[in-house]
């Protein structure tokens, strides 16, 4: 049996442009970033970063104190934007809490629990006291806090595949209510900010000490962002864009450095075409993993200009947002839905001189027209490659 | 409850310090032999070039290990599989050592040992070992884990039509975060999930999904129990000791905490 | 193979085969005047982050990846013994 589309019937973003789905149009239309100076990092660090205002004094709630965190406190903060927790209590009571999986994506979930733990451990050693609930220093952390804030009980599994996880949570809910596991998923990603990945990748020398400036000549690296994004998947007669397919695929070249040629990007690519019916030219609307990394954009900038014709809108909404590494998938896809149901195509935010590798498709200036059919790219750490291909409610 | 399609395990493989393989392990489950006095601290990773050998942990070494030795078991290349790769908690010497590092002098973390703590870096050390393009997926899924990996490699299988290669491991946990995350030893297992009914004997999975109140999974009984027991993985040994069993056997693994996966195997 | 190492060329060796875990490498083995890096030893882009980071832990001076020098302070052990000479303040 072969991929079957579903449609979107409910998503949301949270991310330092903004909360929910109308604030990050305002932000994508006003050209409106969410980059500041870093100021979270306990010990200095010269970057820009994407951070979420105000989740230092939004704790969880009561009844879910057991998952307090930073991480599950975005989390929290995405289900309750947009309607997305009334829209999955409805499809709970259409298809009961059995029959609604969780698959969620992160790179580095709350491990940022644990380096704060480790911050102020007791004089004997030990975990802090309040700091002593196992299920925060696990990376299903994310996984089990969403499954019991939106009280489901059917499959539920954390995807920590580095940047391309929140993307390959579409693809793997895809098989599993087409398998008849489940009737419908949740789909998505959480990752918060955290010194691991500050000064992680700040010690492979891939963080940029200003706005990050996706595929420009003088790029100088990424800026790293947190967000959470949630997306309802559920078969017709639902109503929403749909998504259309996937592909993808693995680098198998190293850990932290994309293949020159960019050969795994291409057959995820390829797939995802294949899988959606689409040539290149049917596509309207790229969303590029564009991350401001030298070696990224320089290979996925020359993929695009072999692939596509000039026609075709490509651009990294990475200037909004930062990097928000396992986020970045569900965060882009979000976009992506955006620019199908509003007709607007970002262009590539902070950008002034497109490196000599772009073709005419990667723009920096918005524009706006009819967008039918569109992709999102995410390539991660490990060689992970997933495109995902979605379409315009109309377009089914 | 949901049943899948029945898949066949064409290929099996075990790791852990006294149990380095899986004719090894067999044979102690059965009561064959007793567990050998020698322990081997990790396996070789010989699939990796000597830039990528040398900075593997000890996660990555025991993936490609099990890896490596169910393809061959299968018989299947492993440049060809898509693969699964499942791990409770990820290298937790990796999460110490970066806890530890940020708490004192954040600066001076490690890039190679940074870029070896994503939950993925045993499935990109396996890519790049293999030069497998296939597309690989890296989950955790807490004490769920074994199962839940389990079940997507069965549905990768069945989706594409093709074999698919399932990895699980769990390591030693260092420092404060033992208390949180706490896991003894090395444990790596490995399976390859055919669709077609392979050339040489192999058994008959069926994975049934089932709602429940609370979920009994089957326990461990087998004089290789011990030697597992305080890995964060030990929940996948009960299929080990079904597998180890030549006649047909059924076996409950937890999904979740009102989900289990009743296993058959023929 | 007899190569001659100075005291200072030697130590470096040593942290060189420990901080990036080369194997079948004794330090009293590596040539002077060889490549670090491709050809040589064989070292790769994240081995020059890694041995820059151990270089400021046990020398207390940072080696900049932007340094246009680069290509010479990293040609060989000598060339990079001799630079920490210049600059270690430890």
């Amino acid at each position: 049996m072969h991929f079957q589309p579903l449609v979107v019937s409910a998503y949301t973003l949270c991310t330092a442009a903004g909360d929910g789905r109308a604030a990050t149009l305002h932000a994508l239309r006003e050209r409106r970033g969410g980059l500041r100076r870093n100021d979270f990092s306990h010990s200095p660090l010269e970057t820009w970063i994407g951070r979420i205002a105000g989740l230092e004094h939004q704790p969880l709630p009561a009844h879910l104190a057991a998952w307090e965190c930073r991480n599950n406190r975005l989390a929290w903060r995405g289900l309750l934007t947009d309607g997305f927790l009334a829209a999955v209590a409805a499809a709970r009571k259409r298809y009961g809490a059995h029959r609604i999986a969780v698959v969620l994506g992160t790179s580095t979930s709350s491990i940022g629990a644990s380096e704060e733990a480790y911050r102020r451990l007791e004089p004997d050693g030990s975990y802090p006291p309040d700091l002593r609930r196992p299920i925060v220093h696990t990376p299903h952390s994310l996984g089990d806090f969403v499954q019991h804030a939106l009280q489901l009980h059917g499959l539920c599994v954390t995807v920590a595949t580095a940047c391309s996880s929140s993307a390959k949570v579409f693809a793997q809910a895809e098989r599993l209510l087409r398998a008849g596991l489940a009737d419908a998923a949740v789909v998505g990603g959480v990752d918060t900010l955290c010194g691991s990945v500050l000064f992680g990748f700040n010690s492979l020398e891939l963080v940029s000490p200003e706005p990050c400036r996706p595929f420009d000549a003088e790029r100088r690296g990424i800026n790293l962002g947190e967000a959470a994004g949630f997306a309802l998947l559920e078969r017709e007669p639902a109503r929403g864009p749909r998504f259309i397919g996937y592909g993808e695929s693995s680098d198998a070249h190293h850990m932290s450095a994309p293949h020159p040629e960019g050969l795994g990007a291409r057959m995820a690519l390829e797939q995802a075409l294949a899988r959606s019916g689409m040539q290149p030219q049917d596509v309207d609307y790229l969303n590029l993993h564009g991350t401001a990394s030298l070696r990224n954009d320089e290979v996925e900038a020359r993929l695009v200009a072999e692939i596509f014709p000039a026609g075709v809108f490509a651009s990294s909404t990475k200037g909004w947002t930062g990097h928000t590494l396992g986020a970045a998938g569900i965060v882009e896809a979000a976009i992506t839905l955006l620019a199908l149901e509003h007709g607007i195509l970002p262009g590539t935010l902070n950008t002034r001189r497109l490196d000599a590798a772009c073709g005419p498709q990667i723009r920096c200036e918005n524009s706006a027209g009819e967008v039918r059919r569109a992709m999102s790219f995410s390539f991660g750490f490990g060689g992970s490659n997933c495109v995902l291909a979605f379409a315009r409610e109309a377009q089914a | 409850m949901t049943q899948l399609p029945p898949v066949h395990v064409e290929g099996v493989a075990f790791w852990t310090a006294q149990l380095p393989d899986w004719q090894t392990a067999r044979a102690v489950i059965r009561g064959e032999s007793l567990p050998p006095q020698a322990r081997i601290a990790r396996p070789t990773p010989a699939l990796l070039a000597p830039t990528e050998r040398r900075r593997a942990p000890d996660t990555v070494a025991v993936a490609l290990e099990v890896g490596m030795r169910a393809c061959e078991a299968a018989g299947q290349d492993p440049a060809m599989l898509a693969a699964v790769f499942a791990s409770t908690h990820g290298d937790l010497a990796i999460s110490d050592y970066l806890c530890a590092t940020l708490a004192a002098t954040p600066a001076l973390i490690s890039p190679t040992r940074f870029h070896n703590s994503v939950h993925n870096a045993a499935a990109g050390y396996w890519s790049i070992g293999t030069k497998a393009h296939a597309p690989y997926t890296a989950l955790s899924a807490s004490v769920h884990t074994f199962g839940n990996g389990l079940l997507e490699a069965a549905t990768q299988a069945l989706s594409a039509g093709q074999p698919v290669l399932y990895v699980a491991f769990d390591a030693e946990a260092r420092g404060a975060l033992a208390s949180m995350a706490p896991s003894r030893g090395l444990l790596g297992v490995a399976v390859v999930l055919g669709v077609e009914t392979p050339a040489k004997p192999s058994r008959r999975l069926t994975l049934t999904v089932a709602p429940c109140d609370t979920p009994r999974p089957t326990s461990a009984r087998s004089p290789a129990a011990s030697l597992v027991a305080h890995n964060a993985l030990a929940p996948c040994l009960p299929f080990f000791e079904a597998l180890a069993d030549p006649s047909p056997r059924a076996l409950v693994l937890t999904l979740g905490e009102q989900l289990e996966l009743q296993v058959g195997l023929q | 193979m007899a190569v001659s190492q100075s005291d200072g060329e030697r130590e470096l060796a040593e942290l060189i085969v420990t901080a990036l875990n080369l194997e079948g490498v004794l330090p009293e083995e590596i040539d002077p005047e060889a490549p670090l890096f491709k050809t040589g030893l064989g070292l790769d882009s994240i081995d020059a982050l890694e041995l820059a980071l151990e270089i400021s832990k046990r020398y207390g001076f940072q080696l900049r990846s932007d340094d246009e020098n680069n290509v010479h302070i990293f040609a060989s052990l000598r060339s990079l013994a001799q630079h920490i000479a210049q600059h270690r303040v430890n």
